[in-house]
C-alpha cells in the first residue's frame, strides 16, 4: 500500500519525463501514448477504491526523513476526502488531455506540464504535514506558468503574472504560518515537527490559534478564491488554455479549500471560531457579486469564471457555518463544482475550437446546428444551477440548511444565489443557443465528434449519479468531517 | 629549529592551499615569460594546480583532525570549522568557474596569462583572508584578492564599460580596504590587540558594558570594509556597474568568490570576536539588512540588463544571508547552507550567461536570451532551474535555504525582519519569473540558430542544475554540515 500511494505522486511525474523522452518526429504517438499514461494513475485510484477502506480520517501511510537536524519529517497519508479528490484530480486530467485538439496534443510541453500539475495536486490533497503541503501548494506554480504562459490566450502575460504572484503573495502567508507552527512545536516538543498529529497535540493559545488561523487562511482563501481576493481568478480561467481552465476549476481551486479544512479549522478552531463571521459574510457577498457578475458578462468562458466565484462562495459558506450538515455540504459541494464546471470549460474549449470566438452575441441558434452539443450544455447547466436530481443540487441544499443555524441572515441571503445562477447559465443557453442562426458561420459548425462526447461523457454521468445517489460520495467523507465537527465542538464547549 | 617552528606554529599544511596557487602562478610566469609554450600547456598546468590546491584543502582537515581548532604562525592563521568551509567553497569556486575563466581567457589572445595568474593570485588571497585570525592578515588576503579583481574586471581593454567598471570598482574597492584598515587600526588602539580571538577575551575580560567608543567604531568600520564585498545596501553601488561591465565569463567568479570570503570572515566575527556585544550593533545589522531588501529589490525589479538584475538580486541575497549571520548560532548555520546553495545558482547563471553571449562581452541586455529554450534545451531547462532556486520556489535548494533561515528568524522572534524578507520573495517571483518569461515563452520571430555548446559545458552545467534540485530534495547532508560549522558555539 505504501507504494502505492506514493505512485500518486510520483507516477505522473515519471509520466511527464517518459512524455519529454518521446522523439519530436513520433508526434503523433504523444497523444495516446499519454491518454494510456494518464490512465494508470486512475487505474491506481480504482484499485485503492476496492482493496482500501476508504471510508476513514486522515492517517500516515508514510514517513520520510527530510531535515534529521530539525527533526522534519516530509509525510504521506490519505482519507477519503483526500481521496475523492485525488479520484477527480487524475479523472480530470485524463479528460482533458482526451479533449485536446490538434495543435495541444502534439506538444510535448503541454502534455507534461499537465502531468506536473497533476502529480504536485495529487501532493497536496495526499500531504501529512505542513511543509510538504506547502512545497506542493507553489510547486503546481512551475507547471501553470508555463501552461497559461506558452498556451494561452492574447492576454496570457498579464494574466499569468497575476495568477502568480497573487498565488505566491497568499503562499507567503502559509510559510509564515508554517514556520510559526514549527517554532511552536519547537518550544514545546524540542524539535520543528510539522506532521498534522504533532500540531493537533499543541497546545496554542487562543491568541496564537487566531493569528494562525489568520496566516494560514489567508492564503488559502486567495487560492479558493474568496470575494476581494478573486481578481486574478477571471483573468487566469479566460487566458488559460482549455485543459488549463479545466484543471483551474475543476481542482486547483478546491486546494484552497482543502488546505483549510485540512489545516486552518482543525489545528487552529479558536481562531476560526473568532472568525467564521467575517468569512461566512464574505462568501454571502462573493455568491451573490460573482453571481450578479457572470450574469453581465459578454464571453462565456468568463462568465463560467464569475460563476465559479458564486459555486467557491457555496463551499466557503458551509466550511465558514462550522455545522456537521454544512461541512460535508462543502465538501460535496467541491467535489461537485469540480466535476461541472470542469465539463462546462470543457465545452466552450470544443465551441472556442470551431468558432474562434467565446462572445455570446456570436452564437444564436446554435441549437439547429449542433443539437448534441446544446443538449449536453442545457444538462451541465442544470448540474451547474442545481437542479434537484443532478449534483449541484445536494451540495448547495446541505450547505444552505446546514448554515441555516448559524448564520440564519446570511445563509438566507446566499439562497438568492441560486436563483441568480438560474438566471446567468439560462439566459447565456437562451442567447446561445435557442432562436434562429442569425450568424452565418454559425450554419455549418459541426456538432460534437465522438472523442469530444467520449471525453465530456464520463463527467455528465457523475453528475446524474452523484446526483441520485449523493450518499456514495457523502461515505467517504463522513469520517473527515466529523474530525473536524468535533474539532470545532470541542472548541465551543471549552470556551463555553 | 625544529623548536623554533613549533613554538610560533609553523606549519605550511595550513597555508598549502595559498602557497599551491602561488607555486602554480609561478610556474605560469614562468612558462610565459622564459619559454614560450602552447596554451594547452598552460591550461593542464593551470587545472594541475586547482587540483593540487583542492588535495591541500583535504590535507588541512587532516590537520584539523589531529589538532583540533588552533592558531599558527604566532596567531595569524586560524584553523577552525569556518576557515574549512570557507576553503572548501572557495577551492569550489575555483574549480567548477575554471572552465568559463579559461574559455574566456583564451579569447584575450596575449594576455591569457595574465588573466589566469590574476584569477589564481586573487584566490589565493582570499583562502588567506578565510584562514587569518589576526586582522592585519586578514586586510592582506582581502587586498591580495581584491586588487587582482579589479585588474580582472578591466581586462577586456578595448571595451568602455570594462574601463569603467574596472575603474569604479578600485575607487570604492580602495576607498572601502582603507575604511577597514582605519577601522582595525582603532581597534588596535583601543585594546592593542590584533586577533580574532584574543579581541573577544579582551571584551569579555573587561566586560561588555565599558567597551570603549573607539573599538565600536573600529568594529564598525571593519564591518563597513567587508559589508562594501558582499554588495549589501547602502554599499551596494559597484555592484551593477561591475557586473555589466566586467567579461561575462569572470563575473561567476568575481561575485562568488569575494562574497565567500567575506561572509566567512563576518560570520566569525559575529560568532567570535563581537560575540559579546552583538547585541549593539544589530541596529547597524538591522538597518543594513533592510535597505539591501528594498534597494534591491526594488531595482532588480526595473532592471533590463540580465547582468545588472542578477547583481541587484546579488544585493537582496546578500540581505538574506547577512540576516541569519547576525541573528546567533542556528542562524548563521542557516546561512551557510544558504551561502553555499546561492553560490552554486550564482555559477550556474553566469556560466549560461558567458556560453549565451560571448565570453568578452558587457552588456548582457534581455533580449538576448530570447528563445533559449528553442535555440538549446538544455541550457533553457538548466536556467529555469537556477531562476526558480534564486527565487526559492519549492523543490529547488534556494526554497529549503530560504524556509531554514527564516524558521531560524522566527525562532529568535525577529518577526519584522521575517515579514521583510518574506514579501522581498514575492517581489523576487516578479523579477526571477521575467527572464523565464523571455527565455522560455516569448516568441521569435526570427530563425531559430542552434546554440552549440562543449560536453564539458554541458557537465559544468548540468551537475550544478541537478545540485540545485538535489539539495532542495535532499538537503540533509548539506545542512549537517552547515551545523557542523558552527558546532562549536551551539
Amino acid at each position: 500500500m505504501i507504494g502505492l500511494t506514493y505512485s500518486f505522486i510520483l507516477l505522473p511525474i515519471v509520466n511527464s519525463l517518459f512524455i519529454l523522452l518521446i522523439p519530436k518526429r513520433r508526434a503523433e504517438l504523444f497523444r495516446p501514448l499519454t491518454i494510456f499514461l494518464s490512465l494508470i494513475p486512475l487505474g491506481l485510484c480504482l484499485y485503492v477504491f476496492l482493496n482500501q477502506d476508504l471510508k476513514t480520517s486522515f492517517y500516515v501511510v508514510d514517513k520520510f526523513s527530510w531535515i534529521s537536524a530539525y527533526g522534519i519529517d516530509l509525510i504521506i497519508g490519505l482519507s477519503g476526502m483526500s481521496f475523492l479528490l485525488v479520484t477527480l484530480n487524475c479523472l480530470l486530467v485524463l479528460l482533458s488531455i482526451l479533449s485536446l485538439n490538434e495543435n495541444h496534443s502534439f506538444s510535448k510541453g503541454f502534455l507534461s506540464s499537465l502531468m506536473l500539475l497533476q502529480a504536485s495536486v495529487n501532493g497536496v490533497f495526499l500531504a501529512g504535514d505542513l511543509i510538504s503541503l506547502f512545497i506542493f501548494f507553489e510547486a503546481l506554480l512551475i507547471p501553470m506558468y508555463f501552461l497559461m504562459g506558452i498556451w494561452g490566450g492574447e492576454n496570457r502575460r498579464y494574466a499569468t503574472i497575476k495568477f502568480i504572484l497573487y498565488t505566491v503573495f497568499g503562499s507567503i502567508f502559509i510559510l509564515a504560518g508554517t514556520i510559526y507552527t514549527g517554532v511552536l512545536s519547537y518550544l514545546s516538543l524540542g524539535n520543528f515537527a510539522l506532521d498534522f498529529d504533532s500540531i493537533s497535540a499543541l497546545s496554542i493559545t487562543s491568541s496564537q490559534s487566531k493569528i494562525l488561523f489568520l496566516l494560514f487562511t489567508f492564503g488559502f482563501l486567495i487560492k479558493v478564491p474568496i470575494f476581494p481576493l478573486h481578481t486574478w481568478l477571471p483573468d487566469a480561467h479566460v487566458e488559460a488554455p482549455t485543459a488549463g481552465s479545466i484543471l483551474l476549476a475543476g481542482v486547483l481551486l478546491k486546494v484552497g479549500a482543502y488546505g483549510i479544512l485540512r489545516v486552518s479549522i482543525p489545528f487552529f478552531t479558536e481562531g476560526f471560531i473568532e472568525y467564521q463571521f467575517l468569512i461566512g459574510t464574505l462568501s454571502v457577498v462573493g455568491i451573490i457579486y460573482g453571481a450578479v457578475v457572470a450574469i453581465v458578462q459578454i464571453d462565456i468562458k468568463k462568465l463560467i469564471a464569475y460563476s465559479s466565484i458564486s459555486h467557491m462562495g457555496f463551499v466557503m459558506l458551509g466550511i465558514s457555518a462550522g455545522r456537521y450538515l454544512s461541512l460535508e455540504g462543502a465538501v460535496i459541494q467541491m467535489i461537485n463544482h469540480g466535476i461541472t464546471s470542469g465539463a462546462l470549460f470543457m465545452l466552450v474549449g470544443f465551441l472556442y475550437e470551431r468558432r474562434h470566438t467565446r462572445r455570446i452575441s456570436d452564437f444564436g441558434g446554435l441549437k439547429k446546428s449542433m443539437p448534441i452539443y446544446a443538449g449536453i450544455f442545457l444538462f451541465t447547466s442544470f448540474a451547474s444551477i442545481g437542479l434537484p436530481g443532478l449534483n449541484g443540487f445536494v451540495g448547495e441544499f446541505m450547505i444552505l440548511m446546514g448554515s441555516f443555524p448559524t448564520f440564519n441572515v446570511l445563509s438566507s441571503i446566499a439562497a438568492f444565489g441560486v436563483v441568480l445562477a438560474a438566471i446567468y447559465m439560462l439566459w447565456a443557453y437562451q442567447r446561445m443557443f435557442n432562436g434562429e442562426l442569425t450568424h452565418e458561420d454559425n450554419k455549418n459548425v459541426l456538432d460534437l465528434n465522438s472523442k469530444e462526447i467520449v471525453s465530456v461523457a464520463p463527467l455528465l454521468l457523475l453528475m446524474l449519479f452523484i446526483g441520485l445517489y449523493p450518499s456514495f460520495i457523502e461515505s467517504y467523507v463522513v469520517q473527515d468531517v466529523s474530525v473536524i465537527y468535533e474539532s470545532i465542538n470541542k472548541s465551543l464547549g471549552l470556551s463555553k | 629549529m625544529s623548536q623554533i617552528a613549533e613554538a610560533i606554529g609553523f606549519n605550511l599544511i595550513v597555508i598549502s592551499p595559498t602557497v599551491a596557487l602561488v607555486i602554480t602562478v609561478l610556474i605560469l610566469l614562468f612558462f610565459t615569460i622564459t619559454v614560450e609554450t602552447s596554451l594547452t600547456v598552460k591550461k593542464w598546468i593551470t587545472f594541475l594546480g586547482i587540483l593540487v590546491t583542492i588535495f591541500c584543502v583535504f590535507l588541512k582537515f587532516g590537520l584539523f583532525l589531529q589538532n583540533g581548532i588552533s592558531s599558527y604562525f604566532t596567531q595569524k592563521i586560524l584553523l577552525d570549522e569556518f576557515s574549512l568551509f570557507g576553503n572548501v567553497l572557495i577551492a569550489m569556486i575555483l574549480f567548477l568557474n575554471f572552465l568559463p575563466i579559461w574559455d574566456t581567457s583564451s579569447k584575450l589572445n596575449e594576455k591569457t596569462s595574465e588573466a589566469i595568474i590574476l584569477i589564481l593570485m586573487s584566490a589565493s588571497g582570499f583562502f588567506l583572508m578565510v584562514d587569518a585570525e589576526n586582522l592585519i592578515m586578514l586586510f592582506i588576503g582581502l587586498e591580495i584578492g581584491s586588487i587582482s579583481l579589479y585588474a580582472l574586471a578591466g581586462l577586456n581593454r578595448s571595451d568602455k564599460l570594462s574601463n569603467e567598471a574596472s575603474l569604479k570598482y578600485f575607487l570604492l574597492g580602495s576607498l572601502a580596504s582603507c575604511v577597514l584598515i582605519y577601522g582595525v587600526a582603532l581597534v588596535y588602539v583601543s585594546y592593542s590587540v590584533m586577533s580574532l580571538y584574543d579581541f573577544a577575551l579582551v571584551v569579555a575580560y573587561t566586560g561588555p558594558d565599558i567597551v570603549p567608543l573607539t573599538t565600536f567604531v573600529g568594529v564598525l568600520f571593519i564591518f563597513v570594509g567587508l559589508l562594501f564585498k558582499i554588495a549589501a545596501a547602502p554599499f551596494q553601488s559597484w555592484a551593477p556597474d561591475v557586473y555589466q561591465g566586467s567579461p561575462t565569463g569572470y563575473v561567476g567568479y568575481m561575485a562568488s568568490i569575494a562574497k565567500v570570503a567575506s561572509f566567512i570572515v563576518i560570520a566569525r566575527m559575529c560568532m567570535v570576536s563581537i560575540a559579546f556585544i552583538l547585541e549593539d550593533f544589530q541596529t547597524f545589522f538591522f538597518v543594513v539588512i533592510l535597505l539591501s531588501v528594498l534597494i534591491g529589490s526594488f531595482f532588480a525589479s526595473v532592471q533590463s540588463d540580465l547582468k545588472r538584475l542578477i547583481a541587484y538580486s546579488g544585493v537582496v541575497q546578500s540581505g538574506f544571508i547577512l540576516s541569519g549571520i547576525t541573528s546567533g548560532v542556528n542562524g548563521t548555520s542557516a546561512s551557510m547552507f544558504y551561502l553555499f546553495a546561492y553560490i552554486l545558482q550564482l555559477i550556474g547563471v553566469f556560466t549560461i550567461f558567458s556560453i549565451i553571449s560571448g565570453k568578452l562581452s558587457s552588456n548582457f541586455e534581455m533580449d538576448n536570451i530570447k528563445g533559449l529554450i528553442k535555440n538549446n534545451r538544455f541550457l533553457g531547462i538548466s536556467f529555469c532551474v537556477f531562476m526558480f532556486g534564486l527565487a526559492g520556489i519549492p523543490l529547488t535548494s534556494g526554497f529549503v535555504s530560504k524556509f531554514i533561515l527564516l524558521t531560524n528568524l522566527w525562532a529568535y522572534e525577529k518577526y519584522f525582519l521575517v515579514s521583510i524578507l518574506l514579501l522581498s520573495t514575492v517581489v523576487g517571483f516578479y523579477f526571477y519569473l521575467r527572464p523565464i518569461w523571455i527565455a522560455t515563452i516569448e516568441k521569435v520571430d526570427e530563425p531559430v540558430e542552434t546554440l552549440l555548446i562543449k560536453k564539458s559545458e554541458y557537465m559544468l552545467i548540468g551537475s550544478l542544475a541537478s545540485l540545485t534540485i538535489l539539495f532542495g530534495l535532499l538537503p540533509d547532508t548539506l545542512i549537517n554540515i552547515s551545523r557542523w560549522v558552527v558546532q562549536n558555539y551551539l
